[in-house]
């Protein structure tokens, strides 16, 4: 009787020691995780600026002064420009990107042409140079079509570029049974009209994974819009933010123009982190 | 540790296997595509030739207007590119350019990258043009079937439908291709083609470029500028891509469990804060950890509060702490994606092998390296793969974190920079684009062979027609 | 409602892999066929073939008396239901099912008409307004039923639609199927691997393995006559006992010895007159079939038994209804392991047997089934191959079934005592040898004639039932083999084989249209066989462009194949240099060679020398040499 109570006690209290050490654990974690954005969060509230006022990690005196100055000041650094510039590149390169991408995953998915497999193993190759390669070739050849300077350009780029990421969504049309396509070919549709009034309609998680993957892309880009932008007023955020943040006295600036750009980001994450499980998985697990 | 040895020996041993079995296959592949070639050209008609003098022509004797009008058209305007433009980009591709410019004198010249640049799209459209003539051919050789057979010919609605329909995919694929082919294709063969000038340094326009072959190779290999530094630089960039992405995947996984376990409550919460970190955009974060380790920064702040003297976390003496530090940041930056990747995949195991082991008494650890370990790395393999290349190619976090830092016996590379790093220093702020574009090439060799083995032997890519 | 036709279809992947062989049937309006067959044996295939979502290789589809081959599914006018629904998941069920008229264009109201009889019918009005996902297996089946047949397709092809259903489901919807097709009055083409299923639904079950049609009967059929060992194990539950064996003939009886065994069993000759011959003499391996229902153990039935054997009782299962009784012939083995003396046995009641109890058990010889122990096809068909007579031959005269025949001058044999083959289709109702009809049976649209010659049997085939119960019979020389003093005589050859090809030409010739005349270049299609050119006919030279694809049909070596009716001599056509006549009594015909074949042509009167030959085109059959596909058949024998 009592060796077993003791077994009992031993168990149990080797559950409560598991439980206790998960969650230190994961305090640790989440604190790790936390404390950087709380950090920037700080800074922008920082009444001075510079990096070097703050009180260590605190800033030694709280306003909302870097935010003002944000989108007042425009003369160096115009961040309310630089915002609206991403924004329409965003949002075009968003809209072109995923059809073209969805296009070319359907039509890999369920068509067996001849070029096929000579064509998904090229794009994976592509896949493979390193992916700043070619952006001085980009440049040059932007001269030559007149688009350097321009927002089209980068619009242009990113949407040519998209497609080449079709491997998710490939994944995840292949497992849509290919009997719908058959049983609506039988009634009477067209591929054409298989892909719009069925492929579509049930690939709502896909189509929200690419678009804000496709969203959010341009906003952390920095590489292209560098090198294909010159004026001060055509730069998006991404390159704005590098110049501020090489200025040490601006640091509160630079964090407040990143908290703006972060939230809607967070925001948008949160809302989809369901799709995007299913989104990774989707292209990852193939069983 | 025996399995591991045997698994790779036959890897190797079957190498030539392989390559005998690709190349067997093609003459038999060639053999096939020559004898319809073979008799198209002996068993064509009057109109059929007629398709092969002038495209679109035998299409028109037909009365198939749409196909004859648009084969024609493309055949018009491909004459118009190549007597406008075409010819001499060709030409100027191979001698890139003979007058050089002088501003002196007024003389525009010659500028050898942008001939080079249109010279390869040249190239792209006389390969597109010998494609469209193909299909001419066969599409006229395939009237004059149908017609030898009594069969009706298709009437441009057929056709209409047809292109929505069976051949959608044509359709479809027409502007990605085309976009792919002009801003992906064409810079990376761009690229490759300059690794074999002298583009660099002084030798750029409105200077003559030439080409000069694999000499550029060589300098990096053996040249005592380059040779050295390229081999630090790769050793290190090594060692990274494999601890970065060994740490990141484990880390992630870990992770993923430890949120998955039961006694844990509130799964979404815990969950909200890698993704914030993963929201944010990866530059914002690298240039505040930059801040954060900064002379001046916070951290500093502290250390000499309490009485020590300011650490260079990230200056230029401090070689391993960079590099711890990069592997931390990078962990901290890539962790969270795995984790949600691992979630995913973790939520499709059967909980029955669980419960099954429990009951044969194994324990949690021995769980996790019999059952979720080989599961999670079936299902993660081209995910896994792709980490690697991305941690190998990874510009940002030392760019960032380390900018503009050249070290003692490197040639314009610091020691944490990986070679895409010192690739980009040699050919944005120092010109020297062709040796830049060599060291791309070589990166991309490396990476290119460690990713095919590695995803051909992988049962994810054998296993594509399970769902059809 | 329309009646199908698969002429020579294949199906041949592209590593060459066939996947279908010359699958040919014709499935008659309102008919419920059933595929049936273990996996892998292309019933599925097919299946989607009639659909249109696989392309057919080679052979020619008609539905309703059109060719189908190259059409859409959608312009086919058909239906099909799925193994797993593939209902549209984010559609509600009403509109599941009006997807296909909408497609049609079809106008509201009538659609909003025909969804709800649909509906009406499969008894899913409550749950139009619902989605798939709400809906339970059964529930989502009779919607994919529902949409399918809300079309009025002319045929309905379901493709394992039960297998994903449990058992008591299963059974019902089987049974609502077939409801389903009654109302209807369309026909439905089913596949399964259940027989069962097969077995209760169809009217007729086609049972295939490895791309090849086994047989195709009536499940009666199927069940009593089996073609061969594959469709005798398949069909029936518990499975067929198979024994290997021999028969010996010995004067009126036949001994039967089993492998294996002691078991020994003698019957009378007349129980196994349709088996044929060569298996009788005690040598060669048969393979015996006895159902476990055609063996009992009931003592009344013993007693009366031509046949019984002694078994090795070694475990009982009870089902109920009746017990199932394993055991062994062989006394040294065991009933459980599927040797080849392990033996069920179907008995009713319940009866008691103990492990190791050897009792008597009857064998009905009526249903006795024998197959060849290597090709595994029936050696007792219903239609059998040969009658085989005791014959002397002397002089120029025949002496069998007790009657003198005369020898027509073709007919060259040594003289003695042997045997006659004959037939069923070599005996003729036009002639002099009285007989007396005993039986008359129609076997697939044959009618099979056992008549009574001098108190010997013969089996028959004639055209229609025949009235008269006497009739004066008569032999086709032309069709026997006779076997006399150590010497063969072989029947002459019905078919005469010729390599070709088919070729094109463009002549310039007037064309009229609209009252204009015109010298256009027509294209004119030859037939060339032995390298000589005939005009061919527009259906031949059609099928033969269906056939193939491209300029292919241009390009290929061809057999044809004619009978010898199908070749004629005339002033031009093919060289033969002429090597025999033969005078067959009732017709004549000459042997000549053609190269290296020989060719047999009807003709009136002797020749000699070289002749020409012209060919009857709208006889011929085409095979492609290359892949093996037969193109066309033309058949012979009209009966």
């Amino acid at each position: 009787m009592k060796t077993v109570n003791k077994k009992l006690y031993k168990a149990k209290s080797k559950k409560v020691l598991n439980v206790v050490i998960t969650y230190c654990v994961l305090l640790i974690v989440c604190f790790i995780f936390f404390f950087p954005c709380l950090w920037l969060i700080l800074a922008s509230f920082s009444k001075s600026g510079s990096i070097y006022s703050f009180d260590g990690f605190f800033p030694s005196e709280y306003g909302l002064d870097a935010f003002k100055t944000l989108f007042t000041d425009t003369t160096m650094y115009n961040y309310p420009k630089w915002f609206l510039n991403t924004l329409f590149i965003a949002a075009m390169s968003c809209i072109i990107g995923t059809i073209l991408t969805i296009l070319t995953a359907y039509v890999m998915s369920r068509f067996r042409f001849k070029s096929r497999k000579a064509m998904m193993k090229g794009t994976l190759v592509l896949g493979m140079f390193p992916s700043f390669m070619g952006t001085i070739a980009v440049y040059l050849l932007m001269t030559q079509f007149g688009l350097i300077n321009q927002r089209w350009g980068l619009i242009l780029i990113y949407s040519a570029q998209a497609p080449m990421g079709y491997m998710v969504q490939k994944g995840f049309f292949d497992t849509i049974p290919y009997s719908i396509d058959e049983a609506a070919r039988i009634d009477g549709a067209s591929n054409f009209q298989v892909f719009m009034k069925f492929t579509l309609p049930m690939s709502k998680p896909m189509l929200v994974y690419t678009a804000l993957t496709s969203f959010t892309w341009p906003w952390s880009d920095y590489i292209l819009p560098k090198m294909l932008l010159q004026d001060k007023d055509l730069y998006t955020v991404a390159v704005g933010l590098m110049s501020v943040a090489d200025d040490a006295t601006q640091f509160a600036r630079f964090a407040a123009g990143s908290i703006i750009i972060a939230i809607p980001i967070i925001i948008l994450y949160f809302c989809l982190v369901k799709y995007m499980i299913n989104g990774m998985s989707a292209g990852a697990v193939k069983q | 540790m025996n399995k591991v040895l045997t698994k790779t020996k036959g890897f190797f041993t079957g190498i030539p296997g392989k390559i005998k079995n690709f190349f067997t296959g093609l003459p038999a592949k060639f053999k096939k595509k020559f004898a319809y070639a073979k008799e198209i050209i002996t068993q064509a008609n009057g109109k059929t030739c007629a398709s092969m003098l002038i495209m679109g022509l035998g299409q028109l004797l037909y009365k198939r207007w749409m196909r004859g009008i648009m084969f024609l058209f493309l055949q018009a305007a491909f004459i118009a590119y190549f007597v406008l433009r075409g010819a001499s980009d060709l030409f100027g591709f191979f001698t890139l350019g003979q007058v050089e410019g002088n501003a002196w004198y007024g003389i525009e010249g010659d500028n050898s990258v942008i001939m080079l640049l249109m010279g390869i799209l040249s190239i792209f459209a006389l390969i597109f043009y010998i494609a469209i003539y193909i299909v001419n051919v066969k599409d006229a050789y395939y009237l004059q079937c149908l017609d030898d057979t009594r069969k009706e010919l298709p009437t441009a609605k057929d056709d209409a439908a047809k292109l929505l329909d069976k051949d959608f995919y044509k359709t479809a694929l027409t502007l990605p291709v085309i976009g792919v082919c002009i801003f992906s294709i064409l810079p990376i063969v761009f690229m490759i083609l300059i690794a074999f000038t002298d583009y660099g340094g002084d030798t750029v326009p409105p200077a003559l470029v030439s080409w000069v072959g694999l000499e550029n190779f060589q300098k990096i290999l053996t040249l005592s500028q380059f040779a050295p530094t390229f081999g630090k630089i790769f050793v290190w960039n090594m060692v990274w891509a494999i601890l970065s992405t060994a740490i990141n995947y484990f880390a992630g996984l870990g992770l993923a469990i430890l949120l998955n376990k039961k006694c844990v409550k509130g799964k979404a919460f815990w969950r909200a804060f890698p993704v914030l970190a993963y929201a944010i955009p990866g530059f914002i974060t690298l240039l505040g950890f930059k801040t954060m380790f900064s002379n001046g920064g916070p951290i500093n702040y502290y250390i000499q509060q309490a009485g020590g003297s300011a650490v260079e976390f990230l200056g230029l003496n401090s070689t391993w702490s960079a590099r711890i530090i990069g592997l931390c940041v990078n962990a901290w930056i890539s962790v969270p994606s795995i984790m949600l990747l691992a979630t995913g995949i973790l939520s499709n195991i059967n909980q029955d092998l669980y419960e099954a082991a429990r009951v044969d008494g194994a324990s949690a650890w021995k769980q996790f390296i019999k059952i979720t370990l080989p599961y999670v790395l079936f299902a993660t393999t081209p995910v896994l793969l792709s980490q690697f290349i991305g941690n190998f190619n990874n510009f940002g976090i030392f760019y960032f974190l380390r900018d503009g830092y050249i070290s003692e016996g490197y040639f314009l590379a610091s020691d944490t920079d990986l070679l895409i790093n010192w690739l980009y220093t040699m050919s944005i702020d120092n010109n020297y684009y062709s040796i830049g574009a060599a060291i791309s090439l070589i990166i991309f060799i490396i990476t290119s062979v460690i990713s095919l083995a590695v995803y051909v032997l992988s049962p994810s890519y054998k296993q594509e027609e399970t769902f059809r | 409602m329309a009646d199908l036709s698969l002429k020579h279809i294949y199906k041949v992947y592209p590593n060459g892999t066939k996947a279908v062989n010359d699958f040919n049937m014709q499935i008659n309006d309102k008919e419920f066929i059933v595929f049936v067959g273990p996996s892998g044996c292309g019933k599925s295939t097919t299946l989607r073939m009639i659909a249109g979502l696989e392309d057919i290789t080679a052979g020619e589809l008609k539905i309703g008396g059109e060719v189908v081959n190259g059409l859409e599914p959608k312009d086919r006018d058909i239906a099909m239901v799925f193994q797993n629904y593939a209902l549209y998941p984010h559609m509600t069920i009403y509109e599941n099912i009006a997807f296909g008229l909408r497609m049609r264009k079809m106008p509201k109201d009538e659609i909003d008409k025909k969804v709800k009889e649909a509906a009406e019918i499969l008894g899913i009005t409550d749950y139009l307004k619902r989605k798939p996902k709400e809906m339970s297996g059964g529930q989502r089946q009779r919607v994919a039923l529902g949409r399918a047949i809300v079309r009025d397709p002319k045929v309905m092809l379901l493709d394992e639609p039960l297998s994903n259903l449990d058992a008591k489901l299963r059974t019902q919807m089987r049974s609502e199927i077939v409801k389903l097709h009654r109302k209807l009055q369309t026909t439905f083409i089913y596949v399964t691997h259940d027989q069962t299923e097969a077995m209760t639904m169809g009217t007729r079950i086609v049972v295939m393995k490895d791309g090849f049609i086994k047989q195709v009967d009536t499940p009666k059929n199927l069940y009593k006559y089996p073609a061969n060992k594959f469709v005798a194990g398949f069909i029936g539950t518990p499975q067929m006992n198979f024994f290997e064996g021999t028969l010996k003939k010995d004067g009126d009886v036949v001994h039967i010895e089993f492998k294996n065994s002691d078991a020994k069993i003698t019957v009378p000759y007349s129980m196994l007159m349709k088996t044929t011959p060569a298996y009788l003499d005690g040598t060669k391996p048969v393979c015996i079939g006895f159902r476990p229902e055609d063996i009992s153990l009931d003592p009344e039935k013993i007693e009366k038994a031509h046949a019984t054997i002694k078994v090795k009782v070694s475990h009982t299962e009870e089902l109920g209804t009746e017990t199932l009784v394993y055991g062994d012939i062989n006394m040294q083995g065991n009933g459980f392991d599927d040797t080849g003396t392990r033996i069920i046995i179907k008995s009713e009641g319940f009866d008691e047997y103990a492990a190791d109890q050897i009792c008597d058990a009857a064998l009905n010889i009526a249903d006795i089934h024998l197959f060849d122990a290597e090709t595994e096809e029936s050696i007792l068909p219903r239609i059998p191959e040969f009658n085989y007579i005791d014959c002397s031959v002397k002089g120029r005269a025949i002496s069998a079934l007790d009657v003198d025949i005369a020898l027509p001058p073709a007919i060259v044999c040594a003289e003695g005592s042997g045997e006659l083959l004959i037939p069923p289709v070599a005996v003729t109702f036009d002639g002099d040898i009285p007989a007396t009809v005993v039986e008359q049976e129609d076997i697939n649209g044959q009618n099979l004639v056992t008549l009574d010659v001098n108190g010997k049997r013969l089996y028959a085939l004639s055209d229609g039932v025949l009235a008269e119960k006497e009739q004066k019979i008569a032999l086709d020389f032309k069709r026997l083999t006779i076997k006399t003093g150590g010497k063969e005589v072989a029947p002459m050859p019905e078919i005469n084989g010729l390599d070709g090809t088919f070729a094109m030409e463009r002549v310039s010739e007037p064309v009229t249209k609209d009252g204009k005349t015109k010298n256009k270049k027509v294209a004119k299609y030859y037939i060339l066989m032995d390298g000589v050119k005939f005009p061919a006919p527009d259906d031949i030279a059609n099928k033969m462009f269906a056939a193939l694809s491209g300029r292919k049909v241009f390009n290929t070596q061809f057999r044809y194949e004619l009978p010898p009716d199908g070749l004629a001599i005339a002033d031009e056509g093919i060289s033969a240099e002429v090597k025999a006549y033969l005078d067959y009594g009732r017709d004549k015909y000459i042997q000549c060679a053609v190269g290296e074949e020989n060719i047999y042509v009807r003709c009136d009167k002797e020749y000699s020398g070289t002749v020409k030959l012209y060919p009857d085109l709208e006889k011929v059959s085409v095979i492609e040499k290359d892949r093996g596909i037969r193109i066309l058949k033309f058949i012979y024998f009209s009966l």
